[in-house]
């Protein structure tokens, strides 16, 4: 497995160099056009098109009897445009809605794609052997010409959108605004349109007319949830396509008989996956981390506000209290108390002697804290919610928590420092 | 009461504008003069955003014609900037504030150049006239609907035109912000600039503008507000449709019959 792996990657055999290098600027270039469809919310009209290049593709070898990689594509061409003019025509002119139209051309379209194919197939025509692969697509076997070709429409894809990216940024953030400045948006709307058609007839070389749109979507999907910035989105789903090419032409290289569309979705699917739960900030297991994080906050803040209250009660800041003794206090499991207090005692918030503990100088002033913030926003809770003081308690047990040194500043300012909370608890200022 | 004004910044001229072949304004016909906050005022559906996206060339009238400063758009576009409804876009698209605000220097900056210097100067400075100075790496995405706001008219003030067309500025936005929007209205018109605001609020229209053009599918009244304010034009204006009118516009759309011979 290990040698294969080497043999592929080493790029000895030319003919592997090629196929990576052609699968690649496929994958980089149906990624990076797919953003914009995403952008523009028009991914759906994009597995139209998929579907609608199939009957171009089939008048194409019929009208001209060749596989001329260049007279398919122009074919595919045209009716992968002509799918989009139908839908916008029926959405503009009649009652049905773009999914119903989006539907119902690919449906059509496909269909009779379908019907040409088998017309063609029966036909006895030697030559038509390998048009399915437009159906199914097959990144490995594209070789010779044809390759050269799909690789120069991916790089003529690529540095169009790299040419007119702040166009293409503009017309998909705010096409109203950019007529406004008189940018021909008509024109670049035409032009991102045409670029999508060609990227898809490109794409489906590798993966097929079925599996295409996730080539189109996914790598675009993925990378939002990596960034912000639309260049660095771009970016991203360029390396995701790239990457999910080169494992789908890694399979069929160890594997003849598997299929590379499907295994490049699948590796597609693996990474989008990856994004979706570890990507920081969006991802599922960052947000998972922070609410844990959050919690473990909230409960080490209780804490130190808990054992400045013990204090306060006593008037004394310097007992050490058994575990028991803050128990009884505040009703949470002892476990949990006492990882708290551990936590605690690393961050020299607290000092323990003989299983009992004492606020250091820190954690008196942080456990200070806490109650003022909960005492000042049961006094706010009152004067501008007008609440009764009985219904204050629970909101201010979680806003303190929340409320940040600015806020408490100007909530100090807001209420004039008042000296009591509702409850006629003397508010703990900071010395 | 439609008063026309010598001059104008903005001539609208007998404008009607059908949606899907019904029209939505019908012989839309007045004039307004240069250094004004102007109020577009009328309830929902009466057309409002139809007349300034018509005004704005986004819209392709059935007949009529609009005039500003006297010749056609394409030949002063550059002076006349349009602030879209917030609603229109989606604001969590992957794009920061400057990225935003900077879409109102485009065409200056060339068509394959980048903004220099002085649009990203023009830029922070219209940022900081709407109270948004140190936002400009903010992902739009995290801003309060004000927020938004205040970065459409920034990037309409970092055009730096003569004209300004406003599709509901103030809709969606706190009363302290409405009042800092005014103010900055109000400082402009004081320059020399012509400011057409589309307003729905009937409370505070009459407070907040110079002159009112009132709209229900047909013009009421376009003139001073103060004026307008009285019972007669207010009811025309919110007191619903014309039924003849709109039996004809549902005539026209369902026989499919044409607006002009």
């Amino acid at each position: 497995m290990l040698q294969t792996f080497l043999d592929f990657f080493s790029f000895s055999d030319a003919n592997v160099l090629y196929v990576v290098v052609g699968t690649v600027l496929i994958g980089m270039s149906t990624a990076v056009v797919g953003c914009f469809s995403v952008l523009r919310k028009r991914s759906l009209i994009g597995d139209a098109i998929a579907h609608a290049v199939l009957p171009g593709i089939c008048i194409a070898f019929i009208l001209f009897d060749t596989k001329n990689p260049l007279v398919l594509l122009s074919g595919a061409f045209v009716t992968g445009w002509l799918s989009i003019v139908v839908i916008d025509f029926i959405v503009e002119r009649s009652r049905i809605k773009s999914d119903a139209a989006i539907g119902l051309t690919l449906s059509v379209f496909f269909g009779v794609g379908m019907l040409l194919l088998t017309y063609i197939q029966h036909s006895g025509n030697a030559a038509q052997s390998g048009l399915d692969r437009f159906l199914f697509g097959k990144a490995a076997a594209i070789v010779g010409q044809d390759l050269k070709v799909f690789a120069g429409m991916s790089i003529l894809l690529l540095l169009t959108v790299l040419l007119f990216f702040r166009e293409f940024r503009f017309i998909a953030f705010d096409p109203d605004f950019a007529d406004s400045i008189g940018l021909p948006s008509k024109r670049y709307e035409i032009l991102l349109s045409s670029i999508t058609v060609l990227a898809i007839t490109v794409g489906i070389q590798a993966v097929g007319v079925v599996l295409i749109a996730a080539l189109l979507i996914t790598p675009a999907v993925a990378a939002r949830f990596w960034t912000d910035d639309l260049k660095v989105m771009v970016v991203l789903a360029a390396i995701i396509g790239a990457l999910s090419n080169i494992g789908g032409a890694f399979i069929s290289y160890v594997a003849p008989s598997m299929p590379t569309g499907p295994w490049i979705i699948v590796f597609m699917l693996f990474l989008a996956l990856l994004s979706i739960l570890f990507a920081p900030k969006k991802g599922l297991v960052f947000k998972r981390l922070r609410q844990r994080n959050n919690f473990k906050k909230i409960l080490e803040e209780n804490v130190l506000k808990l054992m400045y209250q013990l204090d306060e009660q006593d008037n004394g800041f310097d007992k050490y209290r058994p575990i028991t003794e803050l128990m009884a206090k505040r009703d949470m499991g002892e476990k949990m108390m006492l990882n708290a207090l551990s936590r605690l005692k690393k961050k020299d918030l607290v000092e323990e002697k003989n299983q009992a503990w004492l606020l250091s100088k820190e954690g008196l002033s942080e456990g200070k804290r806490m109650v003022r913030l909960h005492r000042l926003w049961e006094v706010y809770l009152t004067e501008y919610l007008r609440l009764p003081s009985d219904h204050v308690h629970e909101t201010a047990e979680a806003m303190e928590h929340v409320i940040t040194p600015e806020l408490e500043k100007e909530l100090e300012v807001l209420l004039n420092h008042p000296e009591y909370d509702p409850h006629q608890s003397k508010i703990p200022y900071a010395d | 009461m439609i008063i026309q004004v010598e001059n104008p910044v903005v001539e609208v001229h007998d404008l009607t504008v059908s949606y899907d072949k019904k029209p939505v304004l019908w012989n839309i016909d007045f004039s307004i003069g240069q250094g004004q906050v102007i109020g577009i005022i009328g309830p929902n559906g009466a057309g409002k955003s139809t007349l300034l996206k018509s005004v704005m060339g986004l819209i392709d009238p059935q007949s009529g014609y609009v005039k500003i400063f006297d010749k056609g758009l394409d030949d002063v576009r550059g002076r006349v900037s349009y602030v879209p409804q917030r609603e229109s876009v989606d604001w969590d698209f992957p794009a920061n504030v400057m990225d935003v605000v900077l879409m109102g220097r485009y065409k200056r900056s060339g068509l394959f150049g980048r903004f220099n210097q002085d649009d990203k100067r023009i830029a922070q400075e219209s940022l900081k006239k709407v109270g948004m100075q140190g936002f400009s790496k903010r992902q739009i995405s995290q801003l309060s609907g004000g927020q938004q706001q205040r970065v459409f008219l920034a990037r309409a003030l970092a055009q730096q035109t003569d004209l300004y067309l406003m599709d509901e500025p103030f809709a969606g936005v706190d009363a302290s912000t409405e009042e800092s929007i005014l103010q900055l209205l109000m400082e402009m018109a004081g320059q020399g600039k012509t400011i057409l605001v589309v307003h729905h609020d009937l409370q505070t229209a009459f407070k907040y503008f110079d002159w009112m053009v009132m709209l229900n599918t047909r013009l009421i009244a376009s003139g001073p507000a103060k004026d307008l304010l009285n019972e007669e034009i207010i009811q025309e204006t919110y007191g619903g449709k014309l039924p003849l009118l709109s039996a004809l516009g549902n005539l026209l759309k369902q026989k499919d019959l044409p607006i002009r011979e």
